[in-house]
């Protein structure tokens, strides 16, 4: 097999898929095609069930490249994209069958590649020019590029229409961007960020704001990592110093980015994960580790490890009923009830497994670690990220049952007068 | 327990929305929320003229009756919806002690699940009088073991006659047919009790929910006759206890819906301090987790009546929706009135009425924590089976 660079012939034929294909249809096609493409120690290792062989052969520089340019050419990394861009046209419960299909050989894209894959693709699918997509879509689809969000500001958290980074169009067209942007994934790899920056700082906050395609290598963009409460740095706060950016970088109109937003920020269902089920979960692996260590003993840790079994098995059959229920449409405030509810469960899950290894909430051996700490020290990462449990609250509340919207004085002020907060 | 892949449950047709909406308009019409108050308040156990319509015209008894039986041949999923309905204004009376708990171990015992289907036991007397509408039924089962079987104190002797006490039956004074679970000679099994049968005394209680009577039931040598095959006894009322189980849900599901929007209006419309009360996200946000309970017991009630009667699957689905429904609808029902305030408070307002159905539906079957311990011995199989992970 050899690498190919973007932009080059395909390395394999599109594979073809009707958009109202069952599911046994659609597993035939992929396991077909699977059985055809994937290399044979890759099939050799999924069926020992060597799930670090297949990792090993994934992060390979030269052959976990070369796997994803072929698996973006058939169109599979791809499913619900349209195929005049290279995808199958499913709609998205179709799609699912595809990606899950995948998963089962460990054959299915990076979860670091969601931000490109995900929100880059279907921002750009939806708002770009036909230049953006005909330069972006490519590398996405064959994951030859690599995606980071810079949305988020110090002082722009739960209220991310309140950022204040601006770019400022100069007498050549460009774009002179200066601000802080904060809680970015791997924005130091990243080849391209998603940013929206203050374009117009005297309409109100969410008429100000555009949107851009930042290339990460610009001067000036200083990405540095940002060490969280858990002592690792998984994301960046990233410094932009007079960044020069081209207008052809700009999504959607100027001063409209916020409404480019919001298609990034709704991409929950593409039929790019799997389709839910239930089945084991967090709680069943620390009731296994509670009988295993005779925590299970104890009736009131039972107890609590059966409710947190409970929630969390209705939170996946939840998930499951709003996957029928929705379709193909657009994923809706019923979103911020999942994930209010995971929130919650997490946090319970996170304190019993420190619960079930007392010793563990003080001290270990520093040469095993303690999963039971590292998850109590992650677990508040769900109540905050992406929303906080506050603003999901305030969701349900307004878009579920009606109520009045909180109010925000300064929603409708120009951008320049409002307090600073 | 759970297959890689499943049919997708939740999949709605138009015959269950035509079967709600049909149900919600009758009950709008003939048995809102005012009238189970009414009733309540007037001792009335129910309304016999719509309880004959039911049967009749609408054919709510026997939905989920087998055709052989008199009944539609509707489904468990068909049954939760109509109960799910009737929770949502607090319909009392017979029909779920009758339709919800008594029925589902006539058919049991009928039809274990074992193609063993009886077919001319007692059962087949009683289920076409309960799907015309002209018999109702109680369950009389004192508690319920971890194994999900009955616990009883009541004994039959080798005749068949019961002595004992069964402290607190759902509807128990006026049905004419109560379904006892009794210590026969080959362990607790079902036995069948006629309305005015010797040596039964029936004492009237006074009830938590007030849409429901209840009475204190005593058998000295009373005459019953055996449900079904006796060695099978428990595994029947197991069986049917499951189904109960998911019923219950469905309509502690109705309740907290109801009790939910009644809240969220509320909310929408009272103003404080200039300003409407839903505006305060003290109020906003103890609502938005109603609202999420709300969702989270009806997935656990569906996805409950979605599975096989009978199989692994759905004995272990219905204890998660038992525990689940019955500690969400608990506190619904208290939030609910902790947001209407002082007028919440009051014997007027219905918020009480909702609060009382949640705390007895909550321990119509077995609490919710003993819900989860019925879960344990499949939950351990498995742990053993999958060993413990690193």
């Amino acid at each position: 097999m050899t690498v190919t660079q973007p932009g080059t012939e395909p390395v394999t034929e599109r594979v073809t898929l009707a958009a109202d294909a069952s599911d046994a249809e659609i597993i035939a096609t992929v396991e077909a095609w699977l059985r055809a493409h994937l290399p044979e120690d890759w099939q050799a290792a999924v069926a020992r069930g060597d799930l670090a062989a297949v990792e090993a052969i994934r992060e390979d520089p030269e052959r976990g490249p070369a796997w994803f340019d072929l698996l973006g050419d058939s169109g599979l990394a791809t499913p619900t994209w349209p195929a005049e861009h290279g995808g199958l046209g499913l709609p998205a419960d179709r799609g699912a069958v595809v990606t899950e299909t995948l998963a089962r050989y460990r054959a299915e894209r990076h979860n670091r590649d969601f931000v490109g894959l995900v929100l880059a693709g279907h921002t750009i699918l939806d708002w770009g020019s036909d230049e953006q997509k005909a330069e972006r879509l490519p590398a996405l689809r064959r994951g030859r590029e690599f995606w980071c969000q810079l949305f988020s500001e110090p002082g722009a958290g739960s209220d991310l229409a309140g950022l204040s980074t601006r770019a400022v169009q100069q007498a050549d067209g460009t774009w002179l961007v200066n601000g802080q942007k904060v809680w970015n994934s791997y924005a130091h790899l990243a080849d391209f960020g998603l940013l929206m920056a203050r374009t117009d700082p005297a309409a109100p906050k969410h008429r100000g704001i555009t949107y851009f395609l930042l290339d990460m290598r610009t001067p000036g963009v200083e990405p540095r990592p940002l060490k969280q409460m858990t002592g690792n740095a998984e994301f960046n706060e990233t410094f932009l110093t007079d960044v020069v950016v081209p207008d052809s970088a700009r999504i959607g109109p100027v001063n409209q980015g916020w409404s480019v937003a919001i298609t990034t920020l709704m991409q929950e269902r593409n039929g790019l994960s799997g389709r839910p089920a239930v089945g084991p979960g967090e709680a069943d692996a620390l009731i296994a580790r509670a009988v295993g260590n005779g925590a299970w003993e104890n009736p009131v840790l039972r107890d609590r490890l059966l409710e947190a079994y409970v929630e969390e098995k209705v939170l996946q059959m939840t998930t499951v009923r709003s996957f029928v229920a929705s379709g193909d449409a657009a994923p809706t405030a019923e979103g911020s009830i999942r994930k209010l509810a995971h929130s919650v469960l997490a946090e319970k899950l996170g304190v019993l497994g420190t619960d079930l290894e007392p010793d563990d909430a003080v001290a270990w051996d520093p040469a095993e670690g303690s999963e039971a700490a590292d998850r109590f020290l992650a677990m508040k990462t769900y109540s905050i990220a992406g929303g906080t449990s506050e603003i999901q609250r305030n969701i349900i509340a307004e878009r579920v049952l009606g109520l009045p919207k909180d109010p925000d004085p300064e929603r409708h002020l120009p951008f320049n007068e409002r307090g600073r907060g | 327990m759970y297959a890689e892949q499943r049919e997708p449950e939740f999949g709605w047709t138009d015959e269950h929305r035509g079967l709600r909406e049909t149900v919600r308009r009758v009950l709008a019409d003939r048995a809102p929320v005012a009238r189970a108050r009414e009733l309540a308040e007037a001792g009335e156990r129910h309304d016999p003229a719509l309880w004959s319509e039911l049967a009749g015209q609408v054919g709510l008894q026997g939905l989920a009756l087998p055709e052989r039986y008199g009944g539609y041949g509707g489904t468990l999923l068909d049954l939760a919806i109509v109960v799910e309905e009737m929770g949502r204004v607090l319909h009392g009376g017979p029909f779920l002690p009758t339709v919800g708990l008594a029925a589902p171990v006539l058919l049991a015992a009928e039809d274990p699940g074992d193609g063993n289907a009886d077919g001319n036991g007692p059962a087949t007397e009683y289920l076409p009088r309960i799907a015309d509408g002209s018999l109702t039924a109680a369950l009389a089962v004192e508690a319920w073991d971890a194994a999900g079987g009955p616990v009883t104190s009541t004994t039959a002797d080798a005749s068949g006659r019961l002595t004992g006490t069964v402290p607190v039956v759902v509807d128990g004074g006026d049905a004419d047919l109560l379904v006892v679970a009794a210590q026969g000679p080959a362990g607790p099994a079902p036995y069948l009790v006629e309305a005015g049968a010797t040596g039964l005394t029936r004492t009237p209680l006074e009830t938590l929910d007030l849409t429901r009577r209840a009475a204190r039931i005593t058998f000295d040598g009373t005459p019953a006759r055996a449900l079904g095959d006796p060695a099978r006894g428990s595994a029947v009322l197991a069986r049917a206890r499951a189904v109960s189980s998911v019923l219950v849900s469905a309509e502690q599901v109705g309740g907290m819906t109801a009790a939910t929007e009644l809240t969220a209006e509320y909310a929408r419309t009272r103003r404080q301090f200039g300003r409407l009360i839903g505006s305060f996200q003290g109020v906003k946000h103890r609502l938005a987790d109603m609202a999420v309970r709300q969702e989270m017991a009806h997935s656990a009630a569906y996805f409950a009546a979605w599975q096989e009667p009978g199989t692994p699957e759905f004995v272990e689905a219905a204890a998660i929706a038992r525990s689940y429904c019955g500690d969400a609808f608990l506190q619904t029902g208290l939030d609910a009135i902790q947001l209407h305030g002082g007028i919440g408070f009051t014997w007027e307002h219905d918020a009480h009425l909702y609060l009382r159905r949640a705390r007895a539906d909550r321990a119509l079957l077995g609490s919710p924590q003993q819900a989860r311990a019925e879960l344990v011995p499949a939950l351990l199989s498995r742990v053993t089976i999958e060993g413990v992970p690193a």
